[in-house]
């Protein structure tokens, strides 16, 4: 099954946009944004924390919906999913 | 009612709106948060389309480092307050209008006051606690909080109206790291004027405005997205507060 991931702001400039990617069945988020954040070190940090935990800032969708990273641990991606991981901008 | 300069001057826009536009606008008062990169473009084209008050504040002077984005000061305003410098400009871009500047930190002792009986508060803050702060002022006057945020080439955007759209602690429960952010003026310049945009057409009662939706701008790509964002059930700042619905404000204004 195939699933998309749409990064943003800083995340797309470390790791790209728009990735389609297989995954298998039972994957849950986080497994996915690390396989795919790990490409690039210096995105896989601005993420993740040293334990592999999403950064507490970072907003996760699923399909237009927010998913609290501390769920992201025990939620599955299905296929069709359209995932967006961004972080929000503070400047003014 | 209109002097005959006030109607050369909206001429070109109330083609769009008509006297009853105008007047809206002319009735209204906003609250602008900052006059920094964001509270600039906002500031200019809420003054030039006859805002009848502006409410902008700062507590900053105005550094060399500002000027490649905050349009309001000139060079010469370096070392002068943020606020002296932006109501000089606003009333000589349009004499016709109000304009408070209060120089003056936003905090939690004073967020309401300063807030008034403001229509709308524009965020043009460039960090997260003063957002929040923001955020439970528009929650408590139920007021809508047009929300701007940048960093490099990237900017958001989205319209929050209490109890019917998430607000900013629904989207964004924790803020990022604070940090020296680089900018490059556009990016305000773009995200700024989107937000005056939906002042403009909230005032107005027209359009769709950007409400449970988070406008995205990539400068880098030229490209904008956008996400349906969703109130959080249990978030902290805005969950079990019913009163009138903004729509219900909206339409009596």
């Amino acid at each position: 099954m195939t699933v998309k991931i749409r990064f943003f702001a800083q995340f797309r400039e470390l790791l790209g946009t728009d990735i389609i990617t297989d995954v298998s069945s039972g994957m849950t988020f986080v497994a996915l944004i690390q396989t795919i954040a790990k490409k690039n070190p210096a995105g896989y940090t601005a993420i993740f924390d040293e334990n592999g935990a999403f950064r507490e800032f970072v907003i996760l969708m699923k399909n237009g919906k927010r998913i609290d990273i501390t769920d992201a641990a025990k939620t599955p991606v299905v296929d069709g999913d359209d995932i967006a991981v961004f972080p929000p901008v503070a400047g003014g | 009612m209109f002097s005959r300069r006030e109607r050369e001057r909206y001429k070109r826009q109330m083609m769009l709106f008509g006297d009853e536009g105008q007047e809206r606008l002319k009735k209204a008062h906003i609250f602008i948060a900052g006059a920094g990169g964001l509270g600039s473009p906002v500031a200019l084209y809420l003054a030039v389309a006859g805002t009848g008050t502006i409410t902008i504040v700062d507590m900053d002077v105005v550094d060399q480092t500002n000027l490649n984005r905050q349009i309001l000061h000139f060079d010469r305003d370096i070392g002068r307050k943020k606020t002296t410098s932006a109501a000089e400009k606003l009333q000589e871009i349009n004499p016709d209008i109000t304009v408070n500047a209060l120089d003056v930190k936003i905090d939690e002792t004073n967020a309401d006051d300063l807030v008034r009986d403001a229509d709308g508060i524009v965020d043009a803050m460039d960090n997260y606690p003063t957002r929040y702060l923001l955020n439970a002022v528009a929650i408590a006057k139920n007021i809508p909080l047009f929300h701007g945020g940048i960093r490099g080439f990237y900017g958001q955007a989205t319209t929050i109206t209490p109890r019917i759209t998430p607000c900013v602690k629904c989207m964004f429960p924790q803020p990022p790291l604070h940090e020296v952010f680089p900018v490059v003026g556009v990016t305000p310049g773009i995200i700024g004027t989107v937000q005056a945009n939906e002042v403009i057409r909230y005032l107005l009662g027209s359009g769709e405005l950007l409400t449970n939706r988070l406008f995205i701008w990539d400068g880098m790509q030229a490209h904008a997205d956008e996400i349906c964002v969703e109130r959080n059930p249990a978030c902290d700042a805005c969950c079990g507060v019913t009163t009138k619905t903004m729509e219900g404000r909206r339409n009596d204004r």
